[in-house]
């Protein structure tokens, strides 16, 4: 069947078969490898995208089932060669050990601070309870939760200074 | 397998009425059975995005919430946060925001898992369903629903529309707590939800349900009987503990034993109630 939907702002045709996952879509057909498959029953969040702005586990919901919506991954946060702020903050305290949870946890800050734009340490910890993370022991990514929060509200100001 | 997407609730009974059609909406169940091969429908019938099965709204002093709406747009709706803080509470702790997102009230009571977390406060509240099918409509209260892990009172080509949720009764304080290894995203070991009024130390109505502690999520009405009408004395709160224990009947399994779930019941029931006492003191 036929499903057209939009990838990081571009339009994707895609003839499926009704059974496929969207991860399998993303990852097999449309080549952004970013999202990974850990578990495969939505216990480890290393396979979540932006699904018209809100963080889900694309092994658990069809391909079928995005047609008419907006799908964001990693692949599309970076402008211009420029990292996304929440990128750039992950990196910077590093956050990233083996990277396999990383996208994952970088969709859902962006989804966190879209919505918040300065949370509590546990506004945080609710937001990414959905992640798993086997190396870092998570306080540097609370670290760069904070850090990328502060970022964004400078570059905010920064873009209202300049226009 | 095929897959479709009816455009309403004409066109989704008919879609049921074919051997072999399933119901899928957020999917966080059904993709991981298919996955395991534990189900294989002919065709998959989309409801995620149906209007008819989406929404909440107040109708004569109840909240309609449509079978449908996923966990994270009830728990943020101002009416449910006004009025259903129980509720609330539950399904913020029910899942991930991923998980939320997509997975709906109706799909957490049509899945029937003896630890489904929403059927603890709808059964606190008495809530009713409004099924649909192609006999027409009937309504069944939510404790008449889930039968046995799996098994629902839905016939062949029935879906459910609503699910009713009246206010609990005035003056009440609400409690629920689900023990699990994992205080996000996780099956509960067992959980608790209490609805009480008091005057002074006379319990003068309480309702009681627990969540993984038997074939479904169930009320304890013994509990219930032992404490209504009377006072929170240590003799009554011993008396009910052990009724609370006694009425479940859970299993052993991989998240924890049996007698460990008997246990934590109780116990939970002991705590519930010495709060309430404190409370009221306060």
């Amino acid at each position: 069947m036929e499903v057209q939907f939009s990838l990081n702002e571009k339009t994707v045709s895609c003839d499926v078969d009704p059974c496929l996952r969207l991860i399998d879509l993303l990852r097999d057909e449309l080549d952004a490898k970013s999202v990974k498959e850990g578990c495969g029953e939505g216990e480890c969040g290393a396979c979540t995208v932006l699904l018209d702005g809100t963080p889900v586990n694309a092994c658990l919901v069809l391909a079928a089932q995005v047609d008419g919506s907006c799908v964001a991954t990693v692949e599309g946060l970076s402008e211009n060669g420029q990292l996304h702020p929440v990128q750039r903050a992950f990196a910077e305290t590093g956050a990233v050990q083996c990277g396999f949870c990383t996208p994952g946890f970088l969709l859902a800050t962006v989804a966190l601070l879209r919505e918040n734009a300065d949370p509590s340490d546990d506004e945080i910890k609710h937001a990414l309870a959905g992640h798993l993370c086997r190396c870092t022991g998570y306080q540097k990514i609370m670290d760069a939760v904070r850090y990328a929060a502060k970022l964004s509200i400078a570059e905010t100001h920064a873009g209202r200074a300049r226009t | 397998m095929n897959y479709v997407r009816p455009a309403g609730t004409a066109e989704l009974l008919s879609a049921l009425q074919e051997d072999g059609a399933a119901i899928i909406c957020g999917g966080t169940d059904i993709l991981v059975k298919l996955r395991h091969g534990l189900v294989a429908p002919k065709t998959l019938v989309d409801v995620s995005r149906l209007d008819d099965l989406r929404g909440i709204e107040d109708v004569d002093g109840e909240i309609h919430i449509g079978a449908a709406t996923n966990e994270n747009e009830i728990l943020k709706h101002p009416l449910v946060i006004e009025r259903l803080p129980l509720l609330c509470d539950v399904l913020r702790r029910l899942a991930a925001v991923e998980i939320r997102s997509r997975g709906s009230l109706g799909g957490n009571l049509v899945n029937a898992s003896p630890a489904a977390d929403s059927a603890v406060p709808l059964l606190l509240h008495e809530a009713r369903l409004r099924l649909v099918g192609p006999e027409g409509d009937r309504w069944l209260p939510v404790d008449e629903f889930i039968l046995a892990p799996g098994k629902t009172a839905l016939e062949k080509g029935e879906f459910v529309r609503t699910i009713v949720v009246p206010d609990p009764p005035a003056g009440g304080r609400c409690f629920f707590h689900k023990v699990g290894r994992r205080r996000a995203l996780i099956i509960a070991i067992a959980s608790l939800g209490m609805l009480i009024g008091l005057t002074g130390e006379r319990v003068d109505w309480v309702r009681l349900a627990g969540g993984s502690v038997a074939p479904t999520p169930l009320r304890l009405r013994s509990a219930e009987q032992i404490l209504l009408g009377g006072s929170l004395t240590e003799a009554r709160i011993r008396d009910a503990v052990q009724a609370a224990s006694r009425s479940v009947s859970p299993i052993d399994d991989v998240r924890a034993t049996a007698s460990y779930r008997r246990q934590v019941i109780g116990d939970l029931l002991e705590r519930f109630l010495r709060q309430a006492l404190n409370d009221k003191e306060r």
